[in-house]
């Protein structure tokens, strides 16, 4: 079920075309990465989204309807600032956001101990926002985001300042709100963080959509699909194989490249029974990689 | 509509509870009584000396009335002048006065010259000759005794002569809107008026300011835009004036009422509070009427100016506009108390910016009438309905904008946007 649909967005500021002819869907139960460089227009697309900026044309629907004010208690949305009032104590600044997504004071309070705790800060929760750690700030900003149950979160660049440990706690609670058939818009830099969590990739540059799909996809598309392989046997049996275009052979060494309509499984499969393989590794051209080559080759244009 | 509600109720608690606002809520009568009862208690607490007069007499016969009528006493019941007359007359004798006024042994040493009837004019050597009590009374004694002498000399009756030049005085009654009379004079009227409006502008300076702070911190910490993801301008917008708004009336209503009761049962709790306090209860109320639309409508400015900048010392910068409107009414005070009810006064107090000061200090001192009263309120109704609707537009694209200052003719765009 498409749960956002974004048509042809297009916003300007000034002269500057700052978001041009973007569309996609978003269906539920599903973690989409944003991604692009700084400037790209991705804050600008998520503030169309959230309808804090209206676009100069084309349309965005949250559950077919228009987007609006009223529709806003439906997402939500952790900021790459982090924006929290530092006199405020948590508890009472947890049940404020909560109310202003529409939850009753009781309903809020409630759901902020819940997530307190489950996030075990919640001997934090008569402290002043302003004396917690950074990491502890993130956490309340993360729980600020989450508390009302929104079917679409979005949320920028979650996991900076984060320790590992932590990193680990936001995302099984991500990967849980995903199983919950929420969506989520993972808006990002870090190709990597993207690349692990990410079902699907929409990546933004100058404005513009150059990339959009499934992350599997895109990468074997992408993907040079070069094999790297550690053997011993006979190294004849690499180069007879219909599927391989072109190899580098050391002897028990090799570089294969395989034709397009062949994947590195068909490839294992012919030669397990025939060669002992010490390594075999599908080296798929990292989301990093392919971002940079679509940002410098759109940039030199 | 439950979105600004929740931003006022967040506004409120977070001010009304602090500690700056209660002890601001509890000095500020303190200080409004103790204005009424400072003066009386200086007075009392005067540090009073006597004053040590040598007296040169060559006239021979004016020293013992002079001392007789000069019977003033201290505080503390001991006579406030003492007087010796100088034995001898001649030019030794002034030396010699002079000498003792250069050392300290007497404060003041007078020469009544022989013809001073006729040349209407004594001498006075003092160390201070500014202490215009002093030299006030016996400037004044003698004059009484060379009037008494004069009358004497003339063999007209000198109790007629008091009757026919005795001295009228001006007694002051003002009445006020609703007919009752009460006795003032300009001090006590100048005094009030002039408390009261500045009451009134150092609070809208305030909570204007608090609006405009509040506003700058949010952007700045960027809070607002986890606010704009649940909220739209506009609601942060009015969460904010009125959740101030209502900070300061709280505040407001804890002073009116404090001084509806001195108006009421002040004269017995205080004896000394004076004729101050003598208001009428109706100024009250007009007091947080003029009080609240003159916060609305320098709130809404100062929201827009809080809008628009990027940091706190760049919202103080551009709010000095805003302070000179404040500023203005507060100076013309004066020319305001001597003519009320002027053309001049008149239009200034339909002005919006200026007529919560203005008419509510033309209120304080005359009688305006309902229909300027009310033709000021309506202006300044609609003048805020359209600021708040400007402000707005102002709003909507200020809260979002970061690092650059933006000009006039960008401002005026976003309004038309």
């Amino acid at each position: 079920m498409v749960l956002l649909n974004v048509q042809k967005i297009e916003k300007k500021f000034g002269d500057f075309r700052a978001v041009s002819d973007v569309s996609f869907n978003l269906e539920g139960g599903k973690i989409y990465g944003l991604l692009g460089p700084n400037g790209a227009g991705k804050t600008t697309t998520i503030r169309m989204i959230m309808n804090i900026l209206v676009p100069d044309s084309g349309s965005i629907e949250f559950f077919g309807q228009k987007m609006s004010d009223d529709l806003k208690n439906r997402l939500g949305y952790l900021p790459e600032e982090r924006g929290l009032y530092p006199k405020m104590k948590v508890l009472p600044l947890l049940q404020f956001f909560g109310e202003m997504h529409g939850l009753t004071a009781a309903e809020a309070k409630k759901r902020a101990v819940f997530w307190l705790e489950k996030l075990e800060i919640s001997d934090k929760s008569s402290l002043k926002a302003e004396e917690l750690s950074k990491g502890q700030q993130q956490k309340i900003q993360f729980i600020s985001a989450i508390i009302h149950n929104p079917e679409l979160l979005i949320l920028d660049e979650p996991f900076t300042g984060l320790d590992p440990v932590n990193v680990n706690l936001f995302k099984d609670i991500i990967l849980d709100l995903k199983k919950e058939n929420r969506a989520i818009i993972f808006s990002t830099h870090l190709m990597e963080s993207a690349e692990k969590l990410c079902d699907e990739v929409l990546m933004i540059n100058q404005g513009r959509k150059v990339l959009d799909g499934p992350l599997k996809t895109i990468q074997q598309s992408y993907g040079k699909k070069t094999i790297l392989l550690e053997y011993s046997g006979d190294q004849q049996i690499i180069e007879q194989q219909e599927m391989v275009s072109s190899v580098n052979n050391y002897g028990n060494y090799a570089e294969i490249i395989l034709h397009d309509n062949y994947s590195s499984d068909d490839f294992l499969r012919k030669i397990c029974p025939v060669l002992s393989v010490h390594r075999f590794e599908a080296a798929r051209t990292s989301l990093n990689d392919i971002f940079i080559s679509i940002v410098k080759g759109e940039n030199h244009v | 509509m439950s979105k600004i509600w929740t931003l006022v109720k967040r506004e409120y608690s977070e001010s009304v509870f602090k500690k700056s606002f209660i002890i601001m809520t509890i000095i500020t009568p303190l200080l409004l009584v103790a204005m009424g009862i400072i003066p009386s208690l200086l007075v009392m607490m005067e540090t009073e000396d006597q004053v040590r007069l040598r007296i040169l007499d060559r006239t021979g016969k004016l020293y013992e009335p002079f001392s007789s009528s000069l019977q003033d006493t201290l505080q503390n019941g001991q006579p406030r002048f003492v007087h010796e007359l100088s034995e001898t007359n001649d030019s030794s004798a002034v030396l010699l006065g002079k000498n003792l006024v250069e050392t300290q042994a007497i404060d003041g040493f007078l020469i009544i010259p022989k013809d001073v009837f006729r040349r209407n004019q004594i001498t006075y050597f003092s160390r201070n000759v500014a202490n215009f009590d002093d030299t006030n009374l016996i400037e004044s004694t003698i004059q009484n005794l060379a009037d008494q002498h004069r009358i004497k000399n003339s063999g007209l009756d000198a109790g007629i002569i008091n009757e026919l030049t005795a001295d009228i005085r001006l007694k002051t009654i003002k009445i006020t809107s609703e007919g009752t009379e009460s006795e003032r004079g300009f001090g006590e009227e100048y005094l009030s008026t002039f408390i009261l409006v500045l009451i009134i502008y150092v609070t809208l300076l305030i909570y204007g300011n608090s609006v405009m702070r509040s506003i700058v911190h949010e952007k700045s910490s960027r809070i607002i835009e986890v606010l704009l993801s649940s909220a739209n301008p506009f609601q942060l917008m009015a969460g904010k004036i009125l959740g101030q708004g209502f900070v300061g009336f709280t505040q407001y209503l804890l002073w009116s009422l404090t001084g509806i009761g001195l108006v009421l049962f002040g004269s017995k709790a205080l004896p000394v509070s004076s004729n101050f306090l003598k208001m009428d209860a109706m100024i009250f109320v007009y007091f947080i009427i003029f009080y609240i639309l003159g916060y609305f409508i320098f709130a809404t400015l100062y929201a827009a100016v809080g809008a628009i900048s990027n940091s706190e010392q760049d919202a103080q910068q551009m709010a000095t506009p805003v302070v000179f409107m404040l500023i203005i009414p507060i100076m013309i005070i004066g020319f305001l108390v001597k003519s009320p009810d002027s053309s001049l006064a008149i239009t200034l107090s339909m002005i919006p910016f200026f007529s919560p000061i203005i008419m509510f200090a033309r209120i304080n001192l005359s009688n305006p009438g309902f229909l300027q009263i009310g033709t000021s309120i309506l202006i300044l109704i609609l003048s805020t309905v359209f600021l708040i609707w400007i402000t707005g537009k102002i709003f909507r694209v200020g809260i979002l904008m970061y690092g650059k200052r933006p000009t006039l003719p960008e401002i005026i765009k976003w309004i038309k946007y």
